[in-house]
């Protein structure tokens, strides 16, 4: 036991150190200078002296190689002190802290709602499973609308009509519980949906293990046996609510700032663009530690709840279920999407026209026009190609990695794994953004660094499973190579299952994509791409809805296409 | 499930606490609401940005102000120049800081020599200071400060290095506020926590959610109308238009154009002409655009699109030039003489970048480049937060840069802010223009204390700028500030340095 805990440890602190000096190096990664830009977070709109540069250089005081300065750092960590932040020249303990704890405080009332969400989508399915019928379709294709929609669309609608209609619930800020309702609703809904796609496999999973017939059989009630299935279900996947809940910590940049929450992301976000290093150091370093500490708690809930002998059996998002043919709504809207984008092609997405600046959808306009007075039909259709495009090659990438990882694998357990899957992507992204420049490959790049994990870690589990069965051990016996046996045995046994998952996985991939167009860090912002029309749109989402809804319809149909991916 | 039920229960109630604080107050008796637009990150410190934060709020004021364009009275109730070099303020009698003690030429004295001995230098001294020398890749040698303050009697006497034909417009600067002695427990950071002299008493700020004030209950000017302020540091400009619509805040400004409609009586979003100009700078010193005919080739594609009827939806003034509605004096600008469009060669590619921070701002650099790609041009377009953005600044990272750009520099004065945008020597120079002919009309007109003559100065340096088409003005801004119904009495002040005063009020 204690060496079970030692190694992932070990692993842990190892990668924490690694990621100390790569965000060390961060200054020599920047292409432009942190002196200039920290002057310029200071003092906006002020020319450059070079007397003031050098004062500043100096005053900065930066480490004279990445590895010092991660030496110092963690030093520093070791001792309490995480240093003084480069823009404000306070300490960047509190400001962190007091981020995390809003942001903690955010993510759990996310988390509660999406738990209800997800209750409310699974219940006709756990009852129809515990009686012993087949469940509909109904609420699956609407956790997969509900999970593809942006979180700050829902967002906004609910601002524009709980906090300006209604005049309920303030509009901003995060001084107290009144503050939390909106956020937490636009952030748990889509959560909610996420979760009853995750829970809804494990739900089917158990409704077919043995004891379910057995306690039916024995005349137990629908209460008991639902409650029992509910149990076992949710025991299952709480390895995986918790990375749900650490996904929730650092991924609400978004939120945060419409509603104008000073939570981590926001901070990070921050940090990053004005290039204080000491806040980006505490910010990345406390969301891994963080992150590794709910990993944790969710496996030791995951034994404590299942017994240490069935807790092998880590749910991976995508568990086996009989072979279903694809539901007829999904062959429709994916022939009504592919129509849709195929007709409008030929359009011109660039040119605008100040006339028809946020005209309604028309003849002629089918889907109306953006503020530049340009042709949002033919920008969905081509940023249908861009979006669902490299969405596909990104997770195409990600399988590669994953299986590879995954089959590869000696241990069950791999420390940079885990610390990668407690980086939100919006904020790999962030980082790779300002390494590189914001552009729609460097978004897929930070989707891909962070999007493989679940892949490999499904890989890993099936992989295990294989490697456990007889013919392969007798394969060992006989002397077949490490290599061959991955090839020839492990390999076929996880192919399947993985690929599917993927493919499952590419609204997710779109989803996120477009989320860091959103945040000015995908695709160029004059762009078609989904995620930077929804950002360009934001502000006119009640004057004119048709500029967000083209968009957010092609999010949805997506998902709702690739809902039935799972069974197929 | 039945364990995890109390651990997420525990585990929330302890977190319930995390919340940002402030604002508890209640908006009883008529305390004002406000949202501003830009978070403090030094506890609202005269040195840097927030300093505007601090006097648009009532806090803090200078020895003078501007009003259209030449000093008035404030702190200060007179001045003469003695000598080319220094001049003598009379100190206003009978005015005490938050703190209780009195305004004394000595602490007026004590706070602008420390905002002259700040790291950097106050931008409206920045020009003051002798030209820094450098010695080989030695360190830089100490140049020494832009002023040199003394009481005398009942006045201070303030000693420049240089003649200032304008230094009662500098000391406009809201960088230049007279502070109590106990504000400079920091001297790198200054708090103006009941150390200021304006209408309201700042009592607490904080972090970079809001800040509360109180009435100034001895103010200098008389009775103060609303008992407090509540502010609100709300950098997303939806959610500030969001705060006015929602009737949980009385006053917020830079309402963006795109949200402006959308406030309805008896709310209302006032538009005040700035000396503010949305303009497109070409780089002189990128390849694409060493031909002339070129960048009028530019010019030309750019000029004709409504900006400001169309993104600003009228909210905007179209710009014949880089000076304004709120520069009266430059509606009689001489013509001037345009290179004609000469031909695009094929292929010719634009890097063409903009920030974030102003929502009008990408949608601006979306239809430029929509109009170059018509003429011709392949336009990349980078949208980046506005630190980010300016760190490239003189580094011809990008061909051509849309920015929204303040002509004030906190003294009003339009000669510095060419030199500074357009010298050969300016710390800001976008356009990377360098011409002696122009630097020389700058120079001629930064001499003369004729503000006449300073005006005719910029005129002729502007006109020399257009016509190489370093730049193409787009519109002039004007500042729309969302006032609640029932508020009077929101200042409408063209250098965007006051907001709440002692006259506002919500009845």
């Amino acid at each position: 036991m204690t060496r079970g805990l030692l190694r992932p440890v070990a692993g842990a602190a190892g990668t924490v150190v690694v990621l100390a000096v790569l965000v060390a190096a961060l200054p020599w990664l920047w292409d432009s200078d942190p002196a200039a830009t920290v002057l310029r977070a200071r003092y906006p709109e002020r020319g450059v002296d070079p007397a003031t540069l050098d004062a500043l250089r100096r005053e900065l005081d930066l480490p004279s190689n990445p590895v010092l300065g991660a030496a110092e750092w963690l030093g520093g960590l070791l001792r309490g002190d995480l240093g003084t932040s480069w823009v404000t020249r306070a300490p960047v303990a509190p400001e962190v802290l007091g981020a995390l704890g809003i942001s903690l405080t955010l993510a759990l009332a996310a988390t509660l709602v999406a738990a209800v969400v997800a209750a409310l989508l699974l219940l006709p399915g756990l009852l129809a499973g515990v009686r012993g019928r087949a469940p509909g379709r109904g609420a699956a294709v609407a956790a997969a609308v509900l999970a593809a929609l942006p979180e700050i669309v829902l967002g906004s609608v609910l601002v524009l009509v709980v906090a300006v209609g209604w005049r309920l619930l303030p509009s901003s800020g995060f001084t107290g519980p009144a503050n939390l309702v909106l956020p937490a609703l636009a952030l748990g809904a889509p959560a909610g949906g996420m979760l009853a796609r995750i829970l809804s496999a494990s739900v089917e999973a158990t409704v077919a293990e043995g004891w379910v017939r057995t306690w039916r059989s024995l005349g137990l009630g629908v209460p008991t046996l639902a409650l029992g299935v509910t149990r076992r279900a949710v025991a299952v996947a709480v390895p995986q609510i918790a990375l749900l809940v650490v996904g929730l910590l650092g991924s609400a940049v978004a939120v945060e700032q419409l509603f104008t929450i000073p939570g981590i992301g926001s901070v990070a976000r921050g940090a990053v663009l004005a290039q204080d290093l000491p806040t980006v150091q505490a910010a990345v370093t406390l969301l891994v530690l963080l992150g590794l500490a709910l990993g944790g708690l969710g496996v030791l809930v995951h034994r404590a709840l299942l017994g240490p002998a069935l807790s092998g059996r880590e749910l991976t998002g995508a568990a086996e279920t009989a072979s279903r043919p694809a539901s007829r709504t999904s062959v429709v809207v994916a022939v009504l999407l592919l129509v849709a984008v195929a007709a409008g092609l030929p359009r011109d997405p660039s040119s605008g026209n100040e006339a028809r600046r946020l005209a309604p959808p028309s003849l002629a306009l089918p889907f109306g026009a953006d503020p530049n007075g340009r042709d949002l039909y033919a920008r969905f259709a081509h940023g249908a190609l861009l979006t669902v495009g490299s969405a596909v090659v990104v997770v195409a990438v990600c399988l590669v990695v994953g299986l590879a990882v995954g089959v590869g694998a000696r241990s069950a357990r791999a420390g940079a794994a885990d610390v990668l899957n407690a980086l939100p992507p919006v904020f790999v992204g962030l980082l790779v953004a300002a390494v590189a420049g914001p552009g729609l490959v460097g978004a897929a790049v930070a989707v891909a660094l962070v999007g493989w994990v679940p892949l490999a870690v499904h890989a890993r589990t099936l992989a295990a499973e294989a490697r456990a069965s007889g013919y392969v051990r007798a394969a060992e016996l006989v002397g077949a190579s490490r290599w061959r046996v991955a090839r020839r045995h492990v390999l076929p046994a996880v192919l399947g299952p993985v690929t599917r998952h993927a493919l499952a996985r590419v609204p997710h991939a779109a989803l996120a994509l477009a989320a860091l167009s959103f945040l000015g860090l995908g695709a160029a912002p004059d762009s078609p791409e989904w995620g930077a029309m929804l950002a360009a749109a934001q502000g006119y989402l009640e004057r004119a809805p048709w500029t967000v809804l083209a968009p957010v319809v092609g999010l949805v149909a997506l998902a709702v296409v690739l809902a039935s991916a799972r069974e197929r | 499930m039945k364990r995890l039920v109390p651990v997420l229960l525990a585990a929330a109630l302890l977190l319930a606490g995390c919340f940002s604080g402030g604002g508890g107050s209640d908006d009883g008796a008529g305390r004002l609401r406000v949202g501003l637009s830009f978070p403090p990150t030094a506890g609202l410190s005269p040195y840097g940005n927030e300093a505007t934060l601090a006097t648009r709020l009532g806090v803090t004021e200078s020895l003078t102000a501007l009003v259209g364009g030449e000093a008035q009275p404030v702190l200060a109730t007179a001045w003469t120049q003695t000598t080319p070099t220094t001049w003598r303020f009379t100190v206003r009698p009978g005015v005490t800081f938050h703190d209780g003690s009195p305004l004394s030429p000595a602490a007026v004295a004590d706070s602008l020599n420390r905002a002259a001995a700040a790291t950097p230098v106050p931008r409206a001294l920045s020009s003051l200071k002798k030209d820094t020398q450098r010695s080989g890749a030695g360190p830089v040698e100490e140049a020494g400060t832009p002023l040199a303050v003394a009481p005398e009697g009942d006045a201070v006497v303030v000693t420049t290095p240089l003649p200032d034909p304008v230094l009662p417009a500098r000391l406009a600067s809201p960088e230049l506020v007279v502070l109590a002695g106990g504000a400079y427990a920091d001297p790198t950071r200054p708090s103006p926590v009941r150390a200021g002299t304006g209408p309201f008493v700042l009592t607490a700020v904080q972090g970079s959610s809001g800040a509360s004030l109180d009435r100034n209950p001895s103010y200098w000017r008389g009775p103060v109308s609303a008992p407090g302020i509540d502010a609100r540091f709300l950098a997303d400009s939806a959610a500030r238009a969001n705060g006015v619509r929602a009737g949980e805040l009385d006053v917020a400004e830079a309402i963006p154009a795109s949200q402006a409609a959308s406030i309805a009586a008896p709310a209302q979003v006032v538009g005040v002409p700035l000396p503010r100009s949305v303009s497109l700078y070409l780089d002189q010193r990128s390849p694409v655009f060493a031909d002339p005919g070129v960048r009028a080739a530019v010019r030309q594609a750019v000029r004709p699109l409504d900006v400001a009827g169309s993104i600003y939806e009228g909210r905007a003034d179209p710009a014949a030039g880089l000076f304004g509605p709120a520069s009266p004096w430059a509606a009689t600008r001489p013509p001037r003489v345009q290179t004609p469009a000469g031909p695009v060669p094929p292929g010719t590619r634009i890097r063409l970048a903009t920030y974030s921070d102003r929502a009008e701002l990408p949608e601006v650099a979306t239809a430029d480049a929509d109009a170059l790609r018509r003429a011709g041009f392949t336009v990349d377009v980078t949208v980046l937060d506005s630190s980010a953005l300016e760190a490239q600044l003189g580094t011809g990272a990008y061909d051509a840069v849309v920015l929204s750009r303040s002509q004030q520099l906190d003294t009003g004065d339009p000669v510095s802010y060419l030199a500074s945008d357009f010298g050969c020597a300016g710390g800001y120079n976008w356009a990377r223009y360098c011409d002696p002919a122009t630097d020389a009309v700058l120079a001629q007109g930064g001499a003369t204390t004729d503000l006449a003559a300073r005006r005719q100065a910029a005129l002729d340096a502007e006109a020399r700028v257009l016509s190489a088409d370093a730049v193409v003005p787009q519109v002039t801004e004007r500042a729309r500030i969302g006032v609640a119904g029932g508020v009077t009495g929101v200042a409408e002040d063209p250098n965007e340095q006051t907001l709440i005063t002692a006259t506002t009020a919500r009845s």
